[in-house]
Order: C-alpha cells, then sequence, then structure tokens
C-alpha cells in the first residue's frame, strides 16, 4: 500500500472513531426526562418521523421548494455512493463494466447538484447571511470528494483521490457533516416528542 | 437595555450547562443552514428577509453554544460561526427569540432535518430571563401572576362578584335556580381553570361553560384561589417562575380534592400545565389533566348533552391553536365537536397541524413592543379566514381569541369570534326544552 492509502485509512479511523463517540454521547445521554401522562404511542411516532414524516408532501422545505429538495437528495446519494466506492477501493474490489458507467454518470449528476447547492448559498442573500466558512468548506469537500471518485474511475488518479478523501473525512467531525449523525438522533427526538404528545403518527382530519 | 456583566453571561450559560443532554446537544449541532425553513415561519410570509428565517433562531443559540462548549468553537470561532455572548448577541437574541416568534412550532415539522426549532427558541428565552433580558411586558404579565395569583391582576372579590352576576345570568337563561357556578367545593370530580380574560374581558365565555356542565350534571368547582390556566413564565423562559406557578396549581387540586383538572380553551395554558408542568416539578400528577375540548367532545359523544346544528346557522371556520393541536395532539375533538354544533363548518387551508399561527403566540399578546409586527403577521390569517366566507371563527384559545379580534378589527372581516364552550352552549337543548329539534 501507498503511504496516500495509509493516510486515507488513518483519517477514516480518526473520523469513525469521533463519530462513534458523538453517537454513543447521544445515547449515554439518554431520553429528555417526561413526567407528563404519555397520550401516543413513541415506537409508532419515531417509526412515522423516519418514514411518513420524511415524505416531500408533508414538508413545505420539500414541496416548495421541488428542485433543491430534488437536487439535495440527488447530492447525498452521490455522497453514499462515493463512501461506498471508498470502501470498495478499500478492500481492493472492483467495480466494471456498466456498474462503473452507472456509478460515474451518477457522481457527475450529484457533483452538478452540489455545485448548484454552493452557488445558490453563494448567490442568494439569505443563504449567504446563514453561512460560515464551514457551510462552503463543508459543501466543497463532499462535492470534490464525489467529483473525484468518478474521476478516479475513469483515469485512477489514486494520490489525489485518497488525500481528498483523508481531508474530507478528517474534516467530517468538526463542522456541520456531522449531521451525518445528529440528523437519526434529530429524527428520533422529533419523533419522541410528538409521539408523547400524540401528534404522531398524525391523526387523520374526517370528512 | 441593561450592561451586560460576567455574573450575567455565567448565568446565561448556566441555562445551557443545566439543560445539555441528548435532546440539547443533539439540535445545536442539526442545522445544516439549508433555509428551506423559512417560508414555514409566518413571519418570514410577511416580511421575506434573513432575520426571520428559522434558521436564524436556531445560529444563535448553537453558535453561543459552540463558543463556550466546542473544541472547535473554542478554538476556531470563526469557523463554525461560534459567538461569544456579549451586547450584540444579547441584543440580537432578544429581537429573534422574543420579538421575532410566536413558538407555534410550525417550523420544526417542516424542517428538512427535523431540529426542533421552537425548543432553541425556548432554551434561548431560558438563558436570557437568567440574565434578566425578559421584555419588561411579558415580565409585568408574569410578576402579576406570581403577586396575584393571576395574570390580569384581578381581586378576589372582583372575580367573585363576576361569577355572581354570571350565576345570576345563567339562572336566568336556563330558568332554573339551582344553576350555580361553584366556588372552592371541595371532593367535586372537575377543578376547571380559566384564563383570566375571561372574568376581565369575555365573561360569556365563563357562562357559556357553566351551562354546559350545568346540563351535564357535571360535579364541578371554580377555585377561587387559583383558577389562572396561563404560566407566562413559560413564554419568558424563567423556570423558577414558571415552576411558581405550576405549582399552586397543583397545590390548589390537592386542596379542593378534585379528581380531573380541567383546562379552559388555552393553547398555552395546555400547553405549559398538561406537558410541561410536570417537567418544571420533575413529578407526574396523581390526577387527571385534560382540556375543555376534550371533555365537551367527550360530553356530546356520551350523551350528556344534547345539542342542535340548526341553532347554529351561521358559516363556521376553525382555527387550530399551535399549542393544543400541532404541539398538543388535539385535532379530532374541536371538528367533532363543530359537526355536531353547527349546521355548516369550513375549514381553513392550511388546517390542523399546519395551521398558521394567528400572531398571537408566544407571549407575542403582552409584548407590546413588538405590537406593529405581530399585527403584520396577522394579515396571513386574516386572508385565510376571508377566503373561507364564514362569518364565524370558533377557536379554542382565548389568547387567540384576543389576537383574532385584533385582527378582525384592522383587517375590516366582519367575522365574530367564538369560543367551542360558546358554540357548544349555543347549540345546547336543555331538558325543558322542546325535544323535537333534537339532532
Amino acid at each position: 500500500m501507498f503511504w496516500y492509502q495509509w493516510l486515507a485509512i488513518a483519517a477514516l479511523a480518526i473520523c469513525m472513531i469521533s463519530c462513534i463517540y458523538l453517537f454513543f454521547r447521544i445515547i449515554s445521554l439518554g431520553n429528555p426526562p417526561e413526567y407528563a401522562r404519555r397520550a401516543g404511542n413513541i415506537g409508532k411516532a419515531v417509526r412515522y418521523s423516519f418514514t411518513g414524516a420524511m415524505s416531500p408532501r408533508q414538508k413545505e422545505s420539500a414541496y416548495l421548494h421541488l428542485p433543491t429538495y430534488i437536487a439535495g437528495i440527488i447530492y447525498h446519494i452521490g455522497t453514499f455512493l462515493s463512501i461506498i466506492i471508498f470502501f470498495i477501493y478499500l478492500f481492493d474490489l472492483n467495480i466494471g463494466g456498466w456498474a462503473c458507467q452507472l456509478a460515474v454518470g451518477i457522481l457527475i449528476a450529484s457533483s452538478l447538484c452540489g455545485i448548484g447547492i454552493l452557488i445558490k448559498r453563494i448567490m442568494k442573500h439569505e443563504l449567504r447571511s446563514l453561512s460560515n466558512p464551514d457551510d462552503y468548506i463543508s459543501n466543497i469537500l463532499v462535492t470534490a470528494f464525489q467529483v473525484i471518485t468518478a474521476v478516479d474511475m475513469i483515469y485512477s488518479v489514486w494520490p489525489a483521490y485518497y488525500i481528498i478523501s483523508a481531508l474530507l473525512l478528517l474534516y467530517l467531525p468538526l463542522g456541520k457533516l456531522k449531521h451525518a449523525v445528529y440528523f437519526f438522533a434529530a429524527r428520533y427526538h422529533l419523533g419522541f416528542f410528538y409521539g408523547w404528545r400524540g401528534v404522531w403518527p398524525p391523526k387523520h382530519i374526517r370528512k | 437595555m441593561e450592561k451586560l456583566t460576567d455574573e450575567k453571561i455565567q448565568k446565561g450559560l448556566e441555562v445551557l450547562r443545566r439543560e445539555v443532554g441528548s435532546k440539547l446537544l443533539t439540535h445545536v449541532n442539526s442545522c445544516v443552514h439549508c433555509g428551506l425553513c423559512a417560508e414555514s415561519c409566518v413571519y418570514y410570509n410577511v416580511e421575506p428577509n434573513e432575520h426571520f428565517v428559522p434558521a436564524k433562531k436556531v445560529d444563535i443559540v448553537s453558535s453561543v453554544y459552540r463558543r463556550y462548549y466546542s473544541t472547535t468553537g473554542k478554538f476556531i470561532p470563526w469557523l463554525t460561526g461560534a459567538r461569544k455572548l456579549d451586547d450584540a448577541t444579547i441584543e440580537e437574541m432578544v429581537d429573534l427569540l422574543y420579538g421575532s416568534c410566536t413558538m407555534c412550532g410550525r417550523c420544526n415539522k417542516h424542517c428538512s432535518v427535523g431540529v426542533d426549532i421552537e425548543y432553541l427558541v425556548r432554551t434561548g428565552r431560558a438563558m436570557l430571563a437568567e440574565m434578566g433580558y425578559v421584555p419588561e411586558t411579558l415580565q409585568k404579565t408574569v410578576d402579576a401572576a406570581i403577586n396575584t395569583g393571576n395574570n390580569m391582576g384581578i381581586s378576589t372579590e372582583d372575580f367573585v362578584d363576576t361569577l355572581k352576576w354570571l350565576e345570576e345570568e345563567l339562572q336566568f337563561e336556563v330558568e332554573d335556580d339551582n344553576a350555580i357556578i361553584p366556588l372552592d367545593e371541595k371532593g367535586k370530580d372537575i377543578m376547571y381553570t380559566l384564563n383570566p380574560r375571561e372574568p376581565k374581558f369575555f365573561p360569556l365565555s365563563i357562562s357559556a361553560m357553566a351551562k354546559v356542565f350545568y346540563a351535564a350534571g357535571e360535579s364541578w368547582t371554580l377555585s377561587t384561589k387559583m383558577y389562572d390556566v396561563t404560566n407566562y413564565a413559560y413564554f419568558s423562559g424563567n423556570l423558577e417562575e414558571g415552576q411558581l406557578i405550576a405549582q399552586r396549581m397543583v397545590d390548589e387540586m390537592k386542596s379542593l380534592k378534585a379528581n380531573r383538572c380541567i383546562l379552559a380553551e388555552c393553547g398555552h395554558g395546555t400547553r405549559s400545565f398538561r406537558w410541561e408542568a410536570p417537567n418544571y416539578l420533575e413529578q407526574g400528577f396523581s390526577f387527571e389533566v385534560e382540556t375543555s375540548v376534550e371533555l365537551l367532545a367527550e360530553y356530546i359523544r356520551e350523551g350528556r348533552i344534547k345539542v342542535d346544528p340548526e341553532k347554529n346557522q351561521e358559516i363556521v371556520t376553525l382555527h387550530d391553536p399551535c399549542n393544543l393541536t400541532r404541539s398538543g395532539g388535539i385535532l379530532e375533538e374541536q371538528r367533532y365537536i363543530l359537526s355536531k354544533c353547527v349546521k355548516n363548518f369550513v375549514e381553513m387551508t392550511p388546517k390542523g397541524t399546519d395551521n398558521l399561527c394567528c400572531g398571537g403566540g408566544g407571549g407575542q399578546l403582552s409584548m407590546s413592543e413588538y405590537n406593529e409586527r405581530r399585527m403584520r403577521i396577522s394579515g396571513l390569517k386574516a386572508d385565510q379566514i376571508r377566503k373561507t366566507e364564514a362569518s364565524v371563527v370558533a377557536t379554542p384559545c382565548h389568547n387567540c381569541v384576543d389576537q383574532l379580534i385584533q385582527t378582525n378589527a384592522a383587517y375590516k372581516l366582519n367575522v365574530k369570534i367564538k369560543t367551542l364552550a360558546e358554540i357548544v352552549a349555543d347549540a345546547i337543548v336543555l331538558d325543558n326544552e322542546n325535544e323535537e329539534n333534537i339532532s
């Protein structure tokens, strides 16, 4: 193995240890104390929080912003795909033929979505005012990771690929990219809160 | 604004230390600054600028958290926009968290990640309360509740006089001298609470509920000592004051030995006593806590009162109070009541858990500093009401009633605003009435 592969493995280890620490820290702190008499089913509400409540039909943040929402979904698909490919490379496995072409196609699309989201953040005054350097760095690193994965699948640019992967993995626990862990906790807490009060799963208004 | 001292900063930060748990840790770290929550906020919809994007409210609380409690924030604050708790931050916090938020929770539901934005607003308000930055008018409302037992500062003598007058009116209306409004009676099934706006401004809603209790043959009482369902400390963020007010209600329930505490039609009263008070006091209650909306639906469903929708012929629409519906799960009961008590019921759009705040929540009604802003955002509700072509707006919340009355006048809607108890009372068929028209 080359030094840059060792670098990426070390970065992966640091990233995973940090994320596991964050995850277990949240778990160890437990549920927020609720002393009021429970009015609903927490399990069902948490399931709904991760499923029905995430439906684009339920969220204005999705159905009022369909282009951004779709771009965000594709961007995340690209991120997950890049991570899977990273592990495939790490275990010295091969992706060939149509799977490689499909992956490159998805990564080109997701990278374009990432660039689009970055341009939107730069151009739109409201988003710019909400943003800090971490927002830009996170976007640039994740998009670069996707681009370099796609390029590497065609041209094998290994040192650059592993260096960018390492940078992303080292940065992940520092900034907003750690929402990779906190997203799940946030959905859980929202489900717990609404479940306790009997708001979720939603009741249907009878006609 | 009072000068910020080190002692105050420590008090503010102590709130974050006290609150730190899985929930706070999660929500201060989850926002990705996508800004897609903007349209779910009534303030942003009326005035689309960055100040009113809910993520701004998240950011100001979490940026302070990051500055003092995260490694990145401590050593490289510029990277994540971590902010010191200084005068500029405090000033912005006061305007964002008190002046630009009704704590309606609509943004929570629509957040792309699931950040409990309203919870962070409450945490931020708790910090400001500890540091002594609660807007003066809101603090006066809390002080009135603490010093006089109710947030309107009504004396017991005036309260009892009003109830005696209402009792006479009730006896006249139902033609029965045995119809009473029981005061401080021990061992009754129900202790009923009131929003102090009722005895002060809307006494007819008390007589409406008294008529319902009379028709249902209910065993109930009012307390003259502690009847105030509201807890404005929930809005100010002061935990100790919130505890004090909640404890008084618990003590009065125990003193009167009632089985059920029925909360008057009040969204935040329900939220603060049913859901938050047990957490303030760190104890479950030994008695039942229910809303009058649930009780009214129960009476109709079980046939304890008879109602005739023909008695309410006007077109009625419904405003769902945020704290009762979106954060309290009361969605079907009010619709069931209206389906049985009015001839023509039309829904608003959006409705239910998606309904828009009237603009009076979050303590806005008591904070005259922000009156102009409050009345601007109520334009959204005015549009919603106008589109229904209804002539009556029903809402199970006295705060909302007050705000809707002001909206009605400001936007010339020419509608009547009623509580559910008033609508039910109008539809009641008493045993001594002709039963031919009973539905």
